[in-house]
């Protein structure tokens, strides 16, 4: 097994209904030329009795409710990259052989694992919505013969015991020599190969000579090579305009689908997602998704694009949409072995990200207080794979009840009587003051730009509650509550 | 012909619901221990997995967050997951050791939307043993709109999981919900100089069953 071939039958028209929702499970057939003389060129399998060649007047009549299209060369170059990304899957050398088909050079590669690589693709390429057929074999034309054959992965071993049932037309004869070989009553590739090279190419030519060469699948040729991606990007437009997400996430998925098989293809997961929708009025919306666990399954994309997408409200309609994945080394990691691990790690990660996406990457996490003594001060992280088991217990026990931040502070007029405060006012919270404790003074960073220095103040207020003031740059205001 | 008393038509009742539907009826199973004496005896044990649990703070300085902490310390100690979905935003990190804020997971919202939406994904994800969802400090006619369908949803993804639901909200809010507790002493200056255990301790929770009362009765007709 030294060669792949990847081949989507009638790849321009799966190409076609891949990119257009409203042709799933309805009857279609692509047609070339125009009036009278449009014929049809592919049909799915819904319009029944139209076959390639057919008129396209015959075709509505023989099938009515047939939907004819032209082909779009849009949406055949996103599929013919799809399917390309799906060969950098199984092997760096990649060849686009023509639409729908690319030839993947497998030399070096692990059959039994590159076998189950391609049935995984077949797979997943068809639930992109190309039906995929793989075959793989010694040279690039026995790959070519076992893909057209494959249903959905054909791997040839025996290649004479394959080509030998195999009718004649596989090797693309002449009508001449087709005639002349019915003639001696040959009508099997194993038929032709049981005659000497050298005899037949004295009979047939060299032309007859380079027949029986594909007849036994030994015509090789030398693969051109396409470069992987370098970006993993889309960027794609609606005519008309769209006003709702459903056409956006039918899209998204599409490109997100190539673009994830790009990742892999080169050994990358994305971390970073970038979302822009290209608004009517020529204004946008951007917004780029932090993943809190890097990875390339575009469900779990969709589902942090989707939690924002649900609550975003544009001033005008969508025309476009562009959507790129940062690159990113797949995470490794090594549990301890008494570490209490995350029961569902996908879930916990794809979770974090949907919240990420609802209340902005920045906003959920880990918090860790800063190596600072400013007030409120500190970092949001990455949340921790396991839970560590706690530390010894502190020397100093913690004291009185636990803060409660106003944020931002709130605002207020202090009244002071007899150097405390007496009464506050002005504010969201007014009234007089039971009991008062403080000051304390703090002030740092005052080597730099953004010093700070504030002076704190606890008091009990008459109608209830004990709360924290603080008299910064700014004036006072309510930092809090002790709760 | 005699007519049963109203207690006895609920007992028959639920009897009844067990057989039917025995799903429903099992009791939840384990719980979190909130290490807060009061609230750990009104709960039998602490707070129940599978169910919701609200936490109604009807005074300021009435203790709430000083039972978020000791819940943060508890499921430290049990090497327990911990998410807090902040409605308004108002976890001060700095105020419990850096040690209990590793296993936390910290959402800040900045409306009771995104806070619903956050926790009705927290609920389901599996991977912690409590979600506390804090609405103090959030608009109270915000509060007051949240569809009661809301509630349900969040109570029935819950049920039947591991994780234990705390609810804060300022005042009663979450309708038909199994367990409510009520914090409603103001905590004075002096308790700054005290220790946080004796401040937990001095809580002051009562369990608040007159809605389920009040539930019954209307099911008693």
């Amino acid at each position: 097994m030294n060669y792949a071939v990847l081949v989507v039958p009638d790849f321009a028209l799966h190409a076609l209904r891949r990119s257009d929702p409203s042709l799933r499970g309805r009857p279609v057939a692509l047609v070339a030329g125009e009036g009278r003389r449009a014929r049809v060129t592919q049909a799915s399998p819904e319009a029944r009795g139209v076959a390639p060649g057919l008129a396209a007047t015959l075709a509505m009549s023989r099938c009515p409710g047939i939907v004819l299209r032209p082909p779009d060369p849009a949406s055949e170059v996103e599929a013919g990259r799809l399917l390309v990304a799906a060969g950098f899957t199984l092997s760096p050398r990649v060849e686009a052989t023509a639409p729908g088909c690319c030839t993947v050079d497998l030399r070096g590669a692990d059959p039994a694992r590159t076998e189950a690589l391609m049935r995984l693709r077949a797979a997943e390429i068809a639930c992109a919505g190309l039906p995929l057929r793989a075959g793989a074999g010694a040279t690039p034309l026995l790959a070519s013969y076992a893909a057209r054959l494959a249903d959905p992965v054909l791997v040839v071993s025996d290649a004479r015991g394959f080509l030998a049932p195999l009718p004649l037309a596989f090797a693309e004869p002449t009508a001449v020599q087709e005639g002349i070989l019915a003639g001696w009553g040959i009508a099997t590739l194993g038929g032709l190969t049981a005659l000497p090279k050298a005899e037949v190419g004295r009979r047939l030519g060299a032309d007859g000579a380079l027949l029986w060469e594909r007849a036994a699948g030994e015509a090789t040729r030398v693969l051109r090579h396409v470069e992987p991606a370098r970006s993993f990007a889309a960027e794609w437009a609606y005519e008309p305009p769209v006003e709702s997400t459903e056409p956006l996430f039918f899209k998204l998925r599409r490109y997100a689908e190539r673009i994830a098989l790009e990742l892999r293809g080169a050994g990358f997961v994305a971390d970073r997602l970038s979302l822009t929708l290209l608004l009517e009025d020529e204004s946008d919306h951007r917004r780029e998704f932090r993943l809190p666990e890097p990875g390339a399954d575009v469900d779990g994309w969709l589902r942090v694009l989707g939690s924002h997408l649900e609550g975003v409200r544009t001033q005008a309609r969508v025309a476009g949409v562009r959507l790129v994945a940062s690159p990113a080394r797949p995470p490794e990691r090594q549990e301890g072995l008494f570490d209490t691990g995350l029961r569902d790690p996908a879930s916990f990660w794809e979770n974090i990200a949907r919240i990420a996406a609802i209340v902005g990457d920045d906003r959920v996490g880990t918090p860790a207080c800063a190596d600072t003594h400013r007030p409120d001060a500190f970092t949001m992280g990455r949340p921790a794979e396991s839970v560590a088991p706690a530390l010894r217990a502190p020397v100093h026990p913690e004291y009185g009840p636990t803060l409660r931040r106003f944020r931002p502070p709130w605002p207020v007029r202090v009244a002071f009587d007899g150097g405390s405060p007496a009464r506050l006012e002005g504010g969201r919270l007014e009234g007089g003051v039971r009991a008062a404790t403080g000051p304390w003074l703090a002030a740092g960073d005052w080597w730099r730009p953004e010093a700070w220095a504030a002076e704190t103040w606890q008091v009990e207020l008459a109608a209830g509650g004990v709360y924290q003031l603080a008299r910064t740059a700014g004036g006072w205001c309510v930092e809090g509550m002790l709760d | 012909m005699p007519v049963p008393a109203p207690s006895q038509t609920v007992s028959d009742l639920r009897s009844l619901l067990a057989a039917r539907f025995p799903e429903r009826a099992r009791r939840p199973h384990g719980g979190v221990p909130a290490s807060v004496r009061a609230v750990d005896e009104a709960l039998g044990g602490g707070l129940p997995a599978g169910r919701l649990t609200e936490l109604v703070c009807a005074a300021p300085s009435s203790g709430g967050q000083t039972i978020l902490a000791s819940l943060l310390a508890a499921t430290q100690a049990a090497r327990q997951r911990i998410a807090l979905v902040d409605g308004s935003d108002a976890f001060a990190p700095g105020s419990v050791p850096a040690d209990l804020l590793r296993h936390l997971v910290w959402v800040r919202c900045r409306a009771p939307g995104q806070a619903f939406s956050a926790a009705d994904i927290l609920v389901r994800d599996g991977n912690y043993a409590v979600v506390a969802l804090d609405l103090r400090g959030c608009a109270e006619r915000a509060l007051r709109r949240t569809p009661a369908s809301l509630w349900y949803r969040l109570q029935r993804a819950a049920e039947g999981g591991s994780v234990a639901v705390l609810v804060q909200t300022p005042f009663p809010l979450v309708p038909a919900v199994p367990a409510r507790l009520v914090l409603d002493r103001p905590m004075s200056l002096a308790d700054a100089d005290a220790e946080r255990g004796d401040v937990a301790a001095r809580l002051g929770v009562r369990a608040d069953r007159a809605h389920l009362q009040a539930a019954e009765e209307r099911l008693a007709g």
